[in-house]
């Protein structure tokens, strides 16, 4: 799942540039103007770098993160056909995880700076998984909606113009069609089923549906900052627009099952977008700066898994190995 | 072709898979490196895989439905052997049973590849390649950290002397196993055993670890029968939590 | 400790204050490119990386994390730190005058001469 750039509103457009040989950067925004790819050894600006390296980052984190709550639910999915599915889902997130670290690296961070940076809370990661998922229904809800608004996100940026970004993008994405689908049947199964089932979903849907509204963050200042990162492909579409997309494609989908969303005021406008109540955007600040019901869960569980791991990576590191960042 | 004999060879190898399987799945998310996490989720998925096509069997036997055969028994209606249901403890341990528990299954497949019970006999042949990367797996670790480093040997090695008296219980005697071996259907425990032995043997020498003295062998039995450690209770009940939630419910 | 909704979290019995020692450098291994065929027939292509401590364990890993949905037959891992590569920044080695119709089978043009031989006769 689940990325998403984290932009610093303070970070001025002006400085960005400063320092910029002028005819590299010419030749580097031609080039991605053409239409062509940033490969890791190119020349790119300091910020492209800096930028990159924060979302994709911050990316991997939300994959290794967003194995947790789904995961509260791995030892009880119901049926083989679930529990078979649900661990390949996890799974997945987690190879998600390994993927998207793989391109950071590329950039010059290594796994382990990552990681440290994940488990002392230097570094964020999608705001969602600091909730819980009390009930199957909310793992059920998490790889429907959840997923849907990573894919929206993913396909937006696959078409970003750092080559191994896009090519891990290109390879997720391909799973995120089965994780969404996973995701749909489980929902669909719920809403359709027995009452008690039917009651699990609504509650669960309510529940998340304002972290699933916070999901594509606030609306984006118009700024020559994000102008920037939007001409570097770095950023490729606004939040808001992201917002409408997802809720263009899922509210139906939603009511179909006649399903209710805790919002009077959503409803498509005469301009064919979606009307809806403002996020309490105060309540995503206090989430993000760790005051989420799970954060400090979230995080402790990752140290945990880190060091019950640690004899394992020590014995098996050899002297003579040696750090390079990966090629590609 | 005697179905009760064939039921209890069923029930306990689809028990062990399903167990095995769970426990291991417990790693998911969690393991010691992202790369691992995902080889042992796989492997993990390849047991619970496994488990169901017996249970299937089991069902074309008369049995009830794989889902309700798995999700709504008690603990001492399981017949797995007691090793499968131990806690993860860590990854030592976790993989040492993994080690164990997949040598055998190979070697039980593998025998059972030439079954009179053909339906059988094609499953064991269709899981082969899955059997031979688990074992790849298996032995690839237990070698590297049995000679690593002194931790990670001390470790493996307390891991191996742990779990021993456990994994000799997997070869427990079921009551109609001279019926299955009379009739082709499977070679019985003990020529499983000592394949079993011959071949953990040579991977265990080469790791540098050892095998706990004969003197001090004392299998661990009654998982086959239903008999369990107090941790298998938990498991099934968690297992089954949700399916239990509503037994109508198709989900 | 923490309490979770996840049994697995609360059999770990987790301290929610469980600071621990950074990771060291290489604590994640060094990275092994693996390459995969899909089938028989078939170039190997790279498809990604893993962090291995050797290269078994690469092969082991890159089965798995690039080879689970049977889309391979077979895979290479090579040590990233062992792979030569050009520089992107050289990429012009790879521009050549285009004036070398000799190795092109469009620069042989043979029937102008039969023809004009046949006419001849
Ligand atoms: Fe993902
Ligand atoms: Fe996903």
């Amino acid at each position: 799942m689940y990325g998403n750039a984290y932009i610093d509103p303070n970070d001025k457009a002006a400085m960005m540039l400063a320092g910029e040989d002028p005819q590299k950067l010419a030749e580097f925004e031609a080039r991605i103007a053409r239409g062509e790819k940033i490969e890791p050894k190119d020349w790119m600006p300091k910020e492209y770098r800096k930028q990159l390296i924060r979302m994709i980052e911050q990316h991997g984190h939300s994959e290794i993160i967003g194995a947790l709550p789904e995961g509260t639910w791995i030892t009880r999915a119901p049926g083989f056909r679930r529990k078979l599915a649900l661990m390949a889902k996890v799974q997945d997130e987690v190879g998600h995880a390994q993927l998207l670290y793989s391109a950071a690296e590329t950039l010059g961070k290594s796994r382990e700076a990552m990681i440290n940076d994940l488990i002392t809370g230097k570094s964020k990661y999608s705001n969602v998984f600091n909730y819980p998922a009390y009930t199957w229904a909310d793992a059920c809800i998490i790889a429907w909606l959840i997923d849907a608004g990573a894919i929206i996100n993913q396909v937006a940026n696959a078409k970003g113009s750092y080559g191994p970004y896009c090519r891990a993008l290109d390879r997720i994405c391909t799973e995120e069609s089965f994780h969404l689908k996973y995701g749909h049947d489980n929902v669909v199964t719920l809403a359709t089923g027995t009452p008690k089932q039917r009651e699990l979903v609504q509650a669960a849907l309510t529940r998340w549906w304002p972290p699933i509204m916070h999901f594509f963050g606030p609306s984006d200042k118009i700024s020559n900052h994000t102008e920037v990162l939007m001409r570097w492909k770095v950023k490729m579409a606004t939040n808001d627009d992201m917002r409408q997309q997802f809720l263009n494609m899922y509210v139906p989908k939603i009511w179909d099952l006649g399903l209710t969303l805790p919002d009077p005021n959503l409803k498509k406008n005469d301009a064919g977008k979606w009307d809806y109540t403002e996020p309490d955007w105060e309540e995503f600040k206090r989430v993000i700066n760790g005051g989420g019901p799970c954060n400090a869960e979230r995080l402790a569980v990752r140290r945990n898994a880190e060091e019950r791991g640690r004899w394992v990576r020590e014995a098996l590191n050899t002297a003579e190995s040696k750090y390079i960042a990966p090629l590609a | 072709m005697n179905t009760e004999a064939i039921k209890e060879l069923l029930y306990k190898m689809a028990d062990d898979l399903l167990i095995i399987g769970h426990r291991n799945s417990e790693w998911t998310g969690l393991g010691p490196i992202l790369e691992e996490d995902i080889s042992f989720s796989s492997m993990a998925q390849d047991k619970i895989g496994q488990s169901q096509a017996l249970y299937v069997l089991l069902h074309e036997l008369g049995e009830q439905e794989p889902d309700t055969v798995a999700f709504t028994r008690n603990a001492n209606q399981f017949h797995n052997a007691q090793l499968l249901e131990l806690p993860n403890g860590e990854y030592d341990f976790s993989l040492i049973r993994h080690f164990l528990y997949d040598h055998a299954d190979q070697l039980r497949f593998e025998a059972l590849a030439n079954s009179s019970y053909e339906p059988l006999a094609k499953v064991a042949r269709k899981v082969k390649g899955e059997l031979k990367y688990h074992v790849f797996h298996a032995n690839t670790w237990v070698t590297k950290l049995g000679s690593a480093n002194a931790e990670s040997h001390a470790r493996m090695q307390a891991a191996l002397n742990h779990a021993w008296n456990y994994a000799l219980g997997m070869f427990e005697h079921s009551t109609h196993e001279d019926i299955l071996i009379a009739e082709n259907i499977f070679i019985g425990e003990d020529s499983l055993q000592d394949k079993w032995l011959s071949n953990i043997s040579a991977v265990l020498l080469k790791a540098g670890l050892s095998i706990p003295s004969s003197d001090t062998w004392n299998p661990v039995l009654g998982g086959r029968k239903g008999l369990h450690t107090e941790h298998l209770g938990p498991l099934v009940e968690e297992m089954s939590e949700v399916f239990r939630y509503d037994p109508t419910a198709e989900w | 400790m923490i309490i979770s909704l996840d049994p697995r979290v609360n059999r770990a019995a987790i301290e929610a204050d469980n600071n621990i020692e950074p990771l060291k450098d290489l604590d994640q291994w060094e990275t092994y490119e693996v390459f995969h065929q899909k089938r028989r027939g078939d170039q190997h292509m790279h498809v990604g990386i893993v962090h291995a401590p050797n290269a078994e364990m690469a092969l082991i890993f890159g089965k798995e994390q690039f080879g689970r949905r049977g889309l391979s037959v077979n895979i290479w891992v090579v040590k990233t730190s062992d792979v030569f590569t050009t520089e992107y920044d050289d990429s012009d080695i790879f521009e050549t005058v285009p004036e070398k119709q000799y190795r092109e089978a469009g620069g042989y043009k043979v029937m102008d001469k039969i023809n004009k031989y046949k006419k001849g006769l």
